[in-house]
C-alpha cells in the first residue's frame, strides 16, 4: 500500500516537459517598448520549439535576439527558438528575448505581468514576470494550458 | 673606469623605470582628446538649456548614448551608469555628473525623458538626460565618435516603429574637458570605471 502511495506522490510531482522559470521585464510606459527574460528548461528527453509568445500588455510581441557587429548592438527579430532536450535555454539581456513593442499600458517596478510562451510539444505556458532592473532568481507563477 | 660603468647602470635603470611608468599610464587611459573646444546646446529632462561639456567644467563626465524606445542594450547602459553613480555615492563622492545623450532627438521630448528616468529611480541630482536637434545631436555624435543607422521602420497603430544599431559605449571625460577613456556601455565593468574616476580625481 505505501508503495503505491510512493509512486502515486512521485507520478503527480514529475516536472512538467517545459518550465518557464526567472520570469522579469523591464519596466517602461505605454506607448515604449520592454522586453521580457526568462529560463526555459526543457525537462524531456525531447527537444522542444519556442514558435510564439503572446501578450495583451503590448500591440506587437515578437522573439528578438541582440547581436553586435563590431562594437555596434543591434537587434533582430527571429522565428523560432530550439530548447535541446535536458537543457535550458535563457533569455537574457544582451542576448535573446522577448520584445513588447508599442505598450498598452505603463509596466510598474515591482509589478507582476502575464505572458504566454508557445511551444511545438509543450503547448503554452502562461507565466507572471515580474517588472524589475534586473533578473528575478524566484521562481515564477506557471500555468500549462495544454 | 669603475665610476663610468656605474653612473651608465644607473642612468640605464632610471630610464626603464620611467618607461615602464609611461607604459602603465597609457594602460589607465587610453585617451587624452580634448573637447574644451565644444560645446553643444542641449536640454535636459526638466527642459533646461545644457551646454555641453560647457556646464559639466571642473567636474569628471560619465557620459553614454541611449534612445529610449530601445528595450534591451540602453536600458543595460543606463542602469551600469546608475550602479556607478551609486558606488561613488557610497565612497562620498558627488563631483562626478551622469550625462544620458539620445541620439534619437525626434522621439526623445524632455517629457519622455523625464518619465525614463522616474521609471529606472534616477538619482537626478548629479544625472541628466539629454536631447537637442538632430543637427546638434548628430555633430556631437561626430566628435564622441557614436554612430546610430535605424532599420527598417513598420507602422503601429498609425505611428512609426523602429530601432537602431548602435555605438554601445559609455565615456569619460576628465575634470579639463579631456575624453580619456571608453567603455561598452552595456558590458560596462563597473569596479573598472569606479577605480578610474578615482585615478582622475
Amino acid at each position: 500500500m505505501l508503495n503505491l502511495i510512493i509512486g502515486f506522490l512521485l507520478l503527480t510531482t514529475v516536472a512538467p516537459k517545459v518550465e518557464v522559470l526567472n520570469n522579469w521585464m523591464r519596466p517602461s510606459s505605454k506607448d515604449m517598448n520592454t522586453a521580457v527574460y526568462a529560463k526555459i528548461k526543457n525537462n524531456s528527453d525531447k527537444a522542444d520549439t519556442l514558435y510564439s509568445v503572446s501578450s495583451t500588455l503590448a500591440k506587437v510581441t515578437e522573439i528578438h535576439e541582440t547581436y553586435d557587429k563590431g562594437g555596434s548592438m543591434g537587434m533582430r527579430k527571429v522565428d523560432f527558438i530550439v530548447i535541446p532536450a535536458k537543457k535550458t535555454f535563457e533569455l537574457k539581456p544582451g542576448s535573446h528575448h522577448i520584445m513588447l513593442i508599442k505598450l498598452n499600458q505603463d509596466i510598474q517596478k515591482g509589478k507582476k505581468y502575464t505572458v504566454t510562451y508557445k511551444f511545438r510539444r509543450a503547448g503554452e505556458i502562461k507565466v507572471e514576470a515580474i517588472a524589475s532592473e534586473k533578473a528575478v532568481e524566484n521562481s515564477s507563477k506557471m500555468h500549462n494550458k495544454k | 673606469m669603475k665610476i663610468l660603468k656605474l653612473i651608465l647602470k644607473l642612468q640605464v635603470s632610471i630610464l626603464l623605470l620611467l618607461l615602464l611608468t609611461v607604459s602603465g599610464c597609457k594602460s589607465d587611459f587610453e585617451l587624452n582628446e580634448n573637447l574644451k573646444g565644444f560645446s553643444f546646446t542641449l536640454s535636459d529632462q526638466d527642459g533646461k538649456t545644457v551646454k555641453f561639456p560647457a556646464d559639466q567644467k571642473d567636474k569628471i563626465i560619465v557620459v553614454g548614448f541611449i534612445f529610449t524606445h530601445c528595450p534591451d542594450i540602453c536600458p543595460l547602459t543606463v542602469n551600469n551608469m546608475q550602479l556607478v553613480q551609486n558606488a561613488l555615492k557610497t565612497d562620498g563622492m558627488d563631483d562626478v555628473e551622469f550625462i544620458a545623450i539620445s541620439f534619437d532627438p525626434e522621439r526623445d521630448t524632455v517629457a519622455l525623458l523625464k518619465k525614463f528616468a522616474a521609471l529606472r529611480e534616477i538619482d537626478e541630482r548629479n544625472f541628466k538626460f539629454l536631447t537637442g536637434t538632430r543637427k546638434e545631436i548628430d555633430s556631437l555624435m561626430s566628435v564622441m565618435r557614436i554612430v546610430a543607422v535605424t532599420g527598417d521602420t513598420t507602422m503601429i497603430d498609425g505611428s512609426p516603429s523602429y530601432f537602431y544599431t548602435h555605438t554601445d559605449r559609455i565615456s569619460i571625460i576628465d575634470r579639463r574637458g579631456f575624453l580619456r577613456k571608453e567603455y561598452p556601455g552595456s558590458k560596462a565593468n563597473i569596479e573598472e570605471i569606479v577605480n578610474d574616476i578615482k585615478k582622475l580625481r
